[in-house]
């Protein structure tokens, strides 16, 4: 595309190509962001905008090309010089000491001292930061400890750390990834104060709505290559999607309402710990029938994980019982419950469900290694396993199409691809799939959603956790909303909006929802 | 104990939870002892006969190596390195302090003994620097590279005594004389608290200073961050691999302190069996555990098992008590035990123990 030159570019990137070892992540990218303005960087998982923005940032070196602040090109060693020339980066994982105090976390490494400058000034930096909160309207208490704070009030932390730090350029890494709808909303509320204070903001995320809602300009990065600039008023979702795969992507999978058969899962009063001894799950029942999709929406740390772990069999629950297929198996072991036809697509795909040196064929017993077709009892049948894995890589698209790959050596697309399929393959009766999308580009999302909804058609029953609403929305039958570990309502995809169920997420309860007594139920029954 | 079982004590108490049932436990146990063991009271009575300001003061001599190695251990594993080497620093020094003695005139003048102090606080801190660099660059995995420490210092030490003087332990040899403090050594009954060797005076600074350091100042909320999240300190443009060197020296330093301080109270150096140090790096380690890592509760619980060994031996002298000194020995395993298992409010950093690989 074509580079203006312009005065008011706040950043401008000039050919700038990074390569690492066999891998080109960043190929000729000229990009340039306007003083004032918001820019969204979106693309699929792999598509360089990480390894863009840490060029920008200073925390790697480009190749070839230049980076331009204010007109001005820039060779930077480390973050430092980045921060000293004005720009911050508000990191996705936030770069913050838990156990220290918000001041002391805004002034980590710039401590305003006294005594010759080994005491940090303690005072001075809680106005600061004080200061800094009252001016872009935070409601923040600079004395609070990180671990005591709500992970939007962490994120409004990080922003004035890199504002206490001088920055006019705020880069944002997927920002949106751990909030709730309504946490966004005061996001972008931010974003507005910024920009009224002559901020310059850019925004890396694959949410297309986002991007569109918000910046003034939308650029797509495909394969390292970027493929365009577009002003964002003139943009549609459609287009975007195209620019992100490079071929036609349907956003909107149907959903068939099929009807639904036995239960084959029920949980009555659950109850879970955490590691720590502390209840994550309390009081939990549901029940997930053959043919339907249960969906479990909540932010991130409201007790799904400790709930999967519990059916599973990762966990031990420490009250309430679990049935499969009516037999009650809360004390079963993990073996019995994959003999009995569960089959789970676990949150880490990397932790929990490859072993990353292993090659596919043996990640492809994983889990199987004692059912009967894959092993006589003392030794597993290769030749099966290879059948299986070739079929596997066969039927859901795996690259490279090689079974002797090391599982480390696939994205993570394909890595979730292939555990996708071998726990599919399998035939379960149950299927769990926790996150199943996580960290994985739109084109396999659209797969895996697409063999979800073929799955049900099989009379598979399916537990759906995700914390993304959208993918909860487009695929359930059933909406479970959990929020401090508790189920909190049971809902209709149909007959709810993305706003109400981020209130139920956010532990609120909306107005305009049948209420009856602690639970909220919308068409929640198909007995 | 969850967090709800505790939510309604005050917040003092929750913070300090480990101090408190210690406390508690402690109060209980006399109680018991007062109330239901027959002569109990008479038992109770013998011993809080023998508390007195020698008594006291010999608590704080024996506390001066635990203490110093305990107070050693925060910083270093504050920074993110388990340090569980403190034992054999402790013996480092212990001997670098009497052999330096070995090869000094043979002098009571005051610069032998600092001599020997010094040299001592510095073999401790290469020995520290090159567990240092063993798990910072080579990244060797702490817990086995503080082992090694040990061992080899266990190993080390007596066998150089064998070279130097034909046996594990050596000859006497000169001692830190005491130094009174004007005024206040002249008191009535506490006096005798105020008249010290040199490195208890030390520790009694050592402690607040460490305090001061870790929670006031800058190299402080380092260290914390170090080892907490190091990456954040990383982007903050803090190098964590200094922070950390920093952290793991220090620890050699102050158990260089620890260790001189025991064997020039005492002269010599004892190689025989577990050598002079005798376990007091691992009581150390323990005491700061309990402490969870707060250099002033690390201190009470030094002084604590100090106070203990101290108490079994007068009670033999004063009171013909005979009590096992193996028994009073296991005291501070057991209540870390019980600290961490059942109060559960030490909290290590999160990162302690883990490598840090900058990607710059």
């Amino acid at each position: 595309m074509s580079q203006t030159e312009s005065e008011s570019a706040a950043v401008r990137l000039d050919g700038i190509t990074k390569r690492f070892p066999g891998v080109v992540a960043n190929d000729d990218i000229d990009f340039s962001v306007e003083r004032g303005t918001i820019h969204a960087l979106v693309g699929e998982n792999g598509a360089g905008k990480t390894t863009l923005m840490n060029i920008i940032y200073g925390l790697y070196e480009p190749t070839e090309g230049t980076v331009f602040v204010d007109g001005r090109a820039h060779d930077f060693d480390s973050p430092r010089d980045a921060i000293d020339v004005g720009i911050g980066m508000i990191h996705q994982h936030f770069m913050l000491v838990d156990t220290m105090t918000v001041a002391e976390n805004v002034v980590l490494g710039n401590e305003p001292t006294k005594f010759a400058g080994l005491v940090t000034d303690e005072r001075a930096a809680i106005e600061a930061t004080g200061d800094l909160a009252d001016r872009y309207g935070f409601d923040i208490d600079p004395t609070e400890r990180i671990e005591e704070i709500s992970v939007g009030e962490q994120q409004r932390v990080e922003i004035l750390k890199t504002l206490y730090r001088g920055a006019d350029i705020l880069i944002f890494d997927e920002p949106t990834a751990v909030l709730t709808p309504q946490e966004v909303e005061s996001l972008f509320e931010i974003f507005e104060e910024l920009i009224a204070q002559e901020k310059t903001i850019v925004f890396i995320t694959h949410k297309l709505g986002e991007a569109l809602s918000v910046a003034d300009e939308i650029s797509v990065l495909r394969d390292g290559e970027l493929v365009g600039t577009l002003p964002a008023e003139s943009a549609d979702r459609e287009e975007l999607a195209r620019m992100m795969v490079g071929r036609d992507v349907l956003l909107d999978v149907e959903r068939h309402s099929s009807d639904f058969g036995d239960v084959v899962l029920e949980t009555t009063d659950l109850a879970v710990d955490d590691d720590r001894g502390v209840r994550a799950v309390d009081g939990v029942d549901f029940a997930v029938h053959s043919g339907e999709i249960f969906g479990i929406a909540g932010v991130d740390g409201n007790g799904q994980s400790e709930l999967v772990e519990a059916v599973t069999g990762l966990r031990l629950s420490e009250g309430g019982t679990i049935e499969l297929h009516e037999e009650p198996i809360t004390d079963w072991s993990r073996r019995e419950r994959i003999e009995a036809g569960m089959s789970y697509v676990a949150e880490d795909r990397q932790k929990r469900s490859l072993v990353m040196e292993y090659d596919l064929v043996r990640n492809g017993v994983l889990g199987s290694q004692r059912l009967p077709e894959f092993s006589d009892g003392l030794q597993i049948d290769w030749g099966y396993t290879r059948q299986y894995v070739d079929d596997v890589i066969d039927e859901y698209d795996v690259r490279p199409a090689d079974p002797g790959a090391e599982a480390v050596s696939l994205s993570g697309g394909n890595q979730q691809k292939f555990i996708v399929g071998r726990e599919i393959e399998r035939d379960p009766s149950l299927l769990v799939a926790a996150q199943p999308t996580r960290g994985v580009d739109i084109g396999s999302i659209e797969f895996i959603h697409n063999r979800l909804l073929d799955l049900k058609t099989e009379e598979t029953a399916i537990l759906l956790v995700s914390s993304k609403l959208e993918e909860i929305q487009q695929l359930s039958d059933r909406i479970g909303v959990m929020y401090d570990g508790e189920l909190v309502a049971v809902v209709d995809p149909d007959e709810v909006n993305e706003e109400d169920l981020g209130l139920l997420m956010a532990g609120e309860r909306p107005s305009g929802l049948d209420v009856d007594g602690a639970r909220v139920r919308v068409g929640g029954s198909h007995e | 104990m969850s967090d709800a079982d505790t939510r309604s004590l005050p917040r003092i108490v929750r913070n300090h939870r480990n101090a408190f049932g210690l406390v508690l436990a402690i109060l209980a146990a006399l109680t018991i002892v007062v109330t239901v063991v027959p002569g109990g009271r008479e038992v109770v009575a013998d011993v809080s006969g023998v508390i007195t300001a020698s008594y006291l003061a010999s608590a704080f001599r024996l506390a001066v190596p635990i203490a110093f190695a305990a107070l050693g251990g925060i910083f270093s594993e504050k920074a993110g390195v388990i340090n569980i080497g403190l034992e054999g620093l402790l013996i480092i020094g212990a001997f670098t302090a009497i052999v330096t003695l070995h090869f000094l005139p043979e002098t009571t003048a005051i610069w032998v003994v600092w001599t020997a102090f010094g040299l001592a606080v510095l073999a401790s801190a290469v020995v520290a620097l090159l567990f240092a660099v063993v798990c910072i660059e080579f990244k060797a995995d702490q817990v086995i590279a503080g082992l090694a420490v040990w061992l080899i210092a266990l190993g080390f030490a007596p066998f150089a005594s064998i070279i130097v003087w034909e046996n594990v332990n050596s000859p006497s040899f000169v001692t830190f004389s005491s130094v009174s403090i004007p005024v206040l050594s002249e008191l009535p009954s506490i006096g005798r608290l105020f008249v010290a060797t040199p490195p208890v005076f030390m520790l009694v600074v050592a402690v607040p200073l460490s305090w001061y350091v870790l929670n006031r100042t800058t190299f402080g909320k380092w260290i914390e961050a170090s080892g907490e999240d190091p990456k954040t300190l990383d982007t903050a443009g803090v190098s964590v691999r200094k922070v950390r060197y920093a952290g793991v020296v220090l620890s050699g330093v102050l158990c260089g302190i620890g260790g001189a301080g025991l064997a020039l109270n005492v002269g010599q150096f004892v190689g025989s069996g577990e050598t002079m140090v005798d376990g007091r790096g691992w009581i150390g380690l323990t005491a700061y555990l309990i402490g969870n890592y707060n250099p002033i509760g690390a201190f009470l619980a030094s002084f604590l098992f100090a106070g203990l060994d101290a108490l079994q031996i007068q009670l033999q002298q004063i009171a013909g008590y005979d009590v096992s000194s193996t028994l009073i020995g296991i005291i501070p395993y057991v209540a870390v035990v019980i600290v961490l298992a059942f109060v559960g409010r030490t909290r290590m950093p999160s990162e302690a123990g883990e490598h840090y690989e900058s990607d710059e």
